[in-house]
Order: structure tokens, then sequence, then C-alpha cells
């Protein structure tokens, strides 16, 4: 392997620039951890217009630093005070408060902060060596293997995305059928333009990902009423035990392949990772009681898990140009705005840009653990910020950052449109996150597929002809066969308590 | 309390901004009002250029290197505002709205001139008859490539290849389409059209051989050229192309087809005529300015500097070719409009 390049991406994050904004994305992604309401993927797509500006790189490693900074800071208030400030550190609460209240907080947040590291190195270093491997087959990708790859991107996102299955499903229907708005680019025909030019080039990503994740988080949080909390001002003895140390190593472990693993599949990701670590130390354990009474495994689990995975999802992006979850949905679209198609060939194509983002995972990390503990204090205190401020300034930079993408009215209509469609469909229990994906993988879908059949003259056996579309198509009717054939067999026993966690999931 | 308190002081200093802000805008005006005494362009007054491609195409790029030059000659700023869509057609729907000035112009793309007409039919495309135009700026050439291991280096081995054969283009209603239906039909070859999303995936595409020839402009493609990567087999250019002294036209190889792409600055209809000879002497300043010729060198540009009039010509005339010719061999570039 060429390290040449490896080391060159270390020199790209190591420009002040390029530090400083991945200092600001870290930062900001501990700031909306901390804070409940709004997540990494809302945050992303509102902060978008922003990355406008800078370099491709730069704006890439900012917003990566959102995402995995806001896997820390949502353990923050887990917690300190037994309120998730992300999906992804729900199942902290049980053990990570139950320790903050025997008074060993610091051991919880310093065993996370650990994890959470060791997590995202693994997961670093896999993605670095498993990048340039893919690449090699960069050429061989053409419109057939697009193809397979999106159907089953599609899939696995309404099979394994938390929630209900069908209103998953549903949801990606929509994603698709939105997808199919704008000129046919096989035909040049209109497609539900009602005569609009501007929707001639189909719906814009930004606009819609601003609308469901930004302003319909925000609508939909002005519901909550938010009490002001009030957090222990300081907390003692961060570094915790090597009792404790031994303890956790082996939850690390595991917590860091699980995740990467589930990280990588779409769908997957990194609140499902933690909860699937999470059940998975319970079920190991000698002493299961333990868990929920402050068990450190309990914590280490699902914080290195949800890190590892938050870090392995770009894999799928970067190497294939196969978004896994509704964040890395955000950041593809954050790709495009740059003029960067993401794929196989974005390593040899843009090797400086990969690497540069690659590696400043790293850096992030690194500063994350330097910064979560001594500034946990601070980052508490964030939480006085009422709503009713906060609130509003995020529902005007949403509006003035999305015309200033395309200069056009119509995109901040359409993020209203959308704010309201994802107020609805939280409301109503559907995940926006599988319709935003689809829309994603709609156009490459459809284009793939069009494509493939002009290359193989109609010819639709030739899918399996082709050696890296056949294998994907075999997969793609694997998953979508297992769990019907899966579920059959378990409705002749009795429900086993797996389908019971899933359906709380 | 404490919050209402904060609260004022944060709206005094946000007013007070705004005022000083005001002013600032005030201050520039006034400047700029005493400049233009005699009522003469730009009077002070900034210039904004559409571009209706994204940042970062060959559009937009010539659109700053042409906005630095003429922002020196006129003396105010000029700044380009991207408002991509619908090939150009969006940005030029904006631009026949604007008041006819001067101060509001647009780099209009040749393709949506004489090609997108083609393709999406009759009253569908913008049509230049509305707009002024300022003057002509440059040429693209397209150029038929291929991977090196298809074998193909000539279109009569193309022709000879035994089996109907796949070509990418850049896009529907684009020159890179046009290219190549027009040269396959007169060639006699039988040849599907594998539309792709713009130049790079088209590059891509011909690369790992997933189509056995595309045509690409040849700036996105010159690079894998000069590698040994892809196998030029003709321009699309009406004379050779000085970056490609070695290939062929298409027209050199017996098939009557030149296309290029061609971009142009466009004005709303109406704008006086001493404001368009004003605007057209800045924008010849920036043409002969030396960092601009090399702009155009390093981007396989050939200047096609000429006047407003004659632009409109070449571009009804390349327009009216195109029909007949398309209607001549049955080409049908869109669907069924």
């Amino acid at each position: 392997m060429d390290l040449a390049p490896v080391l060159d991406g270390f020199t790209v994050v190591l420009e002040p620039t390029n530090l400083l904004y991945c200092l600001i994305g870290v930062v900001i992604g501990m700031l909306v951890g901390v804070l409940p309401g709004l997540g990494p993927a809302a945050t992303i797509a509102i902060l978008l217009p922003i990355t406008f500006g800078v370099e491709a790189v730069t704006a890439i490693i900012m917003l990566a630093g959102i995402f995995y900074g806001a896997q820390y800071g949502g353990t923050i208030t887990s917690v300190l005070l037994r309120l998730p400030g992300e999906a992804s550190s729900v199942v902290t609460v049980f053990d990570g408060h139950a320790l903050a209240r025997q008074g060993k907080a610091g051991t919880a947040l310093g065993i996370a902060a650990i994890g959470s590291f060791i997590g995202g190195t693994v997961s670093i270093l896999a993605l670095t060596f498993l990048a340039p491997l893919v690449a090699g087959f960069a050429l061989d990708f053409g419109p057939p293997e697009y193809t397979a790859l999106a159907l089953l991107g599609i899939l696995l996102v309404a099979t394994v995305s938390s929630g209900s299955r069908l209103k998953a499903v549903i949801a990606a229907a929509i994603g698709l059928l939105l997808a199919t708005v704008g000129r046919d680019a096989f035909t040049g025909g209109e497609r539900f333009t009602f005569g609009n030019l501007s929707l001639a080039d189909g719906l814009d990503f930004v606009p819609i990902a601003m609308g469901l994740f930004g302003l319909g988080e925000i609508l939909y949080n002005l519901e909550e009423r938010h009490t002001a909390v009030h957090a222990p001002a300081t907390v003692a003895n961060v570094w915790p035990s090597r009792k404790d140390l031994r303890q956790s190593s082996g939850s690390i472990g595991r917590g860091s392949v699980l995740g990467f693993v589930l990280g990588i599949l779409p769908g997957g990701g990194a609140t499902l990772s933690s909860l699937a670590a999470y059940a998975m130390e319970k079920k190991r354990s000698k002493t299961p009681e333990r868990f929920g009474h402050g068990a450190v495994e309990g914590v280490a689990g699902p914080e290195t898990a949800n890190n590892a995975a938050a870090t392995s999802s770009f894999i799928p992006l970067l190497t294939l140009g196969i978004p896994a979850n509704a964040t890395m949905a955000v950041i593809f679209g954050a790709l495009l705005i740059q003029g960067v198609s993401p794929g196989p060939q974005l390593v040899t194509q843009e090797p400086e840009l990969f690497w540069g983002v690659v590696n400043s995972l790293y850096i992030g990390n690194i500063l994350l653990l330097i910064m979560s503990i001594p500034l946990v204090g601070l980052f508490v205190k964030i939480l006085r910020v009422r709503p009713a401020i906060l609130a509003p300034i995020t529902v005007l930079i949403t509006l003035v950052g999305v015309y200033t993408v395309n200069n056009d009215v119509f995109d901040i209509v359409l993020v209203i449109v959308f704010g309201a469609l994802g107020y609805l469909m939280k409301k109503l229990g559907f995940d926006p996150g599988p319709l935003v994906l689809a829309f994603v993988l709609g156009t490459l879908l459809e284009d793939s597929l069009r494509r493939s059949l002009l290359i193989f003259d109609g010819d639709a056996t030739e899918f399996f002809a082709r050696p890296i579309s056949g294998i994907l198509l075999v997969l793609f009717l694997l998953v979508a066969l297992l769990p019907p054939v899966r579920s059959a067999i378990v409705r002749r026993r009795t429900t086993s308590t797996e389908t019971r966690t899933k359906e709380l999931v | 309390m404490t919050t209402n308190h904060r609260a004022r002081r944060w709206a005094t200093a946000g007013a007070g901004l705004a005022l000083a802000l005001s002013l600032a805008a005030c201050g520039g005006n006034i400047a700029g009002g005493s400049d233009a005494e005699g009522g003469e362009f730009p009077g002070g007054d900034p210039v904004t250029i559409y571009v209706g491609q994204d940042p970062g195409g060959s559009t937009d790029l010539i659109a700053r290197a042409l906005a630095d030059e003429v922002s020196d000659d006129l003396g105010v700023p000029v700044t380009v505002e991207n408002k991509p869509g619908a090939n150009g057609a969006l940005a030029a729907q904006e631009l026949a709205g604007e008041k006819p000035d001067g101060h509001t112009l647009m780099i209009y793309n040749g393709s949506l001139a004489y090609i997108t007409p083609l393709a999406v039919g009759e009253g569908k495309a913008p049509d230049i008859a509305d707009y002024e135009i300022v003057t002509g700026i440059s040429l693209d050439d397209y150029v038929l490539v291929t991977a090196p291991g298809s074998g193909f280096t000539t279109i009569e081995d193309l022709a000879g290849a035994g089996r109907p054969i796949t070509f990418g283009t850049t896009g529907v209603g684009t020159g890179s389409q046009l290219s190549q239906e027009l040269l396959f039909a007169q060639a006699d070859i039988e040849a599907t059209a594998v539309p792709f999303d713009g130049g790079s995936p088209t590059l891509t595409a011909v690369l790992g051989g997933q189509v056995d020839v595309g045509s690409i402009q040849l700036g996105e493609a010159i690079e894998q050229i000069e590698a040994g990567e892809l196998t030029p087999i003709v321009t699309f250019a009406e004379e050779r192309v000085s970056y490609l002294p070695d290939t062929p036209t298409a027209v050199e190889a017996g098939y009557d087809v030149p296309v290029q792409q061609a971009r142009a600055v466009f004005a709303p209809k109406g704008t006086p005529e001493d404001v368009l000879q004003s605007l057209r002497e800045s924008f010849q300043s920036a043409f002969e300015s030396e960092a601009y010729q090399e702009f155009n060198e390093s981007n396989q540009l050939t200047p096609n500097e000429i006047d407003g009039e004659q632009l409109r010509e070449q571009w009804t005339s390349n327009l009216e070719d195109y029909r007949s010719v398309v209607e001549e061999y049955g080409i049908d570039l869109g669907g069924d409009q």
C-alpha cells in the first residue's frame, strides 16, 4: 500500500485553516450533542450553506467533526442529567446516570471518552486500509453495479432502520417518488414540474434535508416544554480507576467491532449500534443484574460502538458513494455542492480530499478526548440557553442559508414545505431518514438502471452475468427474503425476547 | 430580568450596526452619484453576471475570469451569481425580467440557444431574440474518445465493429449528444446513446469500458488523452483544434457535423445601445489582458470574441443547420414532446 497519499492527507489536516474548522466542527458537534432536540443530521443540514464558500476538504472536515463530536456530547447529558442529547446515547442513560448517582460520574464520562476514542480509531484504521482496496475496483463500477448497490442500499435502509418497518418503507417510497421530479435525463421530458423552471432539474437535496431535518425538528421540539435543568457544578475524579478500565476493556473491544460492522451497513449507524452493543454486553455478562444499576460495561460498550459506527459509516459514502444513514446523506449533499461526486474514484481522483477527511477523524478524536473531560462543566451550562431563544435563531439561519446556495427564493419555499412535512412525519411516527436516503439513491437507481438496460440492449439477465452486480443482487435477494422467512419461523415458536427489544427500538 | 437586559442590549447593538451599515451604503451611493454626472454607465453601481451553471464548471470559471478584468476596466465591482438549473434556462428567464440598464448580464451557453430547442421542443427553451447580445466569448471543443483497450482508433473502426456500439453523452440536449448522434447517423453506424450526468461521469464510463465511446469537452478529457488513458478519435470542430493537432476533425473524416460549445455575454432586451457599447469596450479590454489569454490557453478554449449581432447570426444559423440535419436523419434528441 502506498503510504504517501496518506501522509499527504496529514499535511492537509494540519493546515491551520483545516485544524481550525476541525475544532469548530467538533465543538459544534459537542454542543448539539449536549442540547437535546437538534441532532447532527439537522445541524449539518442547517450549516450546509456555510460550507459553500470554503474549500471542499475543509467543509467536509468540519461537517464530519459535527457528526462524531455529537456522539461525545450526547454522553455528557445522558450521564449527568439522565437526558440523552442524542438518540445514540439513549442507552448510556441506564448505567451512566446510575454511576453518576453513586458519585462516579467522572468514571462514566472518562470510560465513555476513552471508549469513544478507541472505537473511533479502530474504525479509522479499517477505513484507511479498506478504501484503497475498494478503489482498485473503481473502473469496474459501471451503471449495472450502481443499480445493484442502490437497490441494496434502499432495501437495507427500509428494513434495518429503527422504528416500524412499514412506515420506513412508506417513507422510502415517498423519497423515490420525489426523486422522479424534474426533467427526465434520458428523454428531456418533464415530470411533475408543472411548467415551473425551478423544478426542471428536480428537487434539490439541500432544501429537502434542511426542511425535513432542520426546520422539521425545530418545529417538533417546540411542542416539548423544556424545564430549566440544574447540572452538578463539578465532576470529580474524571479518570477511571484501573479496575474500571480492566472491567471495561472487553466491552470496548467488542463495541469497536460491533460498531464498525453496523456502521458500514446501510440503515445502521450510531443509534442502532449503541443499542446492539448494550444488549450484547448485558447478554455476555456473568452478572446481568448489575446492568441498570451502574455497570461500567453498560457505558463502555455502547459509547464505543456509537463512535466506531459514526466513523465507519463514512466507508460506504467515501468509497462507493452510497450514504449509509441520514447524516451521511447530508454529507453526501455537501460533497455534491462542492462539485465532488463521491464514489470509488474519489480516493484516486481527489486523494487530498479523501485522506484529508479521513485523517481529520484522528485529529478530531484526539481533540474531543482532550476537550471532553475538562470542559464537561462548561458544556452542561449551555443547557440553560432557552429553546425560545435558540429556535428562532436557527430558523432564521436555515432560511437565509438555503437561499445562499442557489440564490433562488423557490428553495426557501421548499424548506418551509418540507419543514412542515418533517414535523408531520415525526408527529405521526415516521422517521424522515429513509425518505431522504431513498431520495438521494432514487436518482442513482433510476439512472443507473436505465443506463444499464441501454448498454445491455434491454437484456436484464446480464445483471447477473457481471460479477460485482451479480453478487450484490444475490445479497439483495437474501436481505429481502430472509426476514419474512425468519419471522415465519419465529412466529411458530413463542415470541422471543429479541423481537420484543426490536419493537422497543 | 437579566435576560431582558441582555436582549435589550443586543437589540441596541443590532440597531447600531444596521445604522452603520446603511450609512456606509449611502456613502457608497453618494460617491457613485458624483461619478454618474453625465448619466454615464456604470455610474458607480455594481454589475452582476448570472451564470446558469454550478460554480466550478467551465462557464462559471469563464465568468469569473472575465469579471475580474471587466471590474478593473469599469471601476465598479462585478460579481458572478450562479443560478443553476435547466441548462441555464432558469438564469435566462431571470435575466429577461431584470432592468435593462446593463447592470445585470449573463454568460449564455450556445447549447441553450441552438441545441436545447431541438431537444425540448418548440417554445420550451428561451429564444435568443428576446435578449441583447453584448459579445461572443469563446468556443469549447468536443472530442470523441475511447479507452485504448477498445481497439478503436478511427470512425471506420467503429463502423466495422460488427455490432451496435454504445456511446456516452454528457446529457440530453447537449453538444455531446448532438455531435455523436449526427456523426453516427451520417456514418450509418448503429449506435445507442447512454446519457450520463455531465462530463466527469461520462469520462469514467469511457475509461472503464462501460460504453464504447463518448464525446467530451476537450478541457475535461485533455489530461487523460495526454496520459494515454484515452484515445481521441475525432474532434467536432470546424478546423483542427490547436490543442490536439494530430487528431482529425469529423469534417476531415468526411462527416459534416461541426458541433461546439460557445459562450456569449447577454443583456436584457432593451438595454440602451450606448450602455452595450461601453460594456463591449470593457469586455474587449478584458479579452486583451494577458491573464485572460493565459486562462483560455490553460482551459483549451478558442477565442470567439465577435460582435453581438455577428454572434446572433452564428447561433441562429447553427440552430437552423442542426434542425435540418436532425430532421433529415430523423434523429430524436429528446423524448416525445
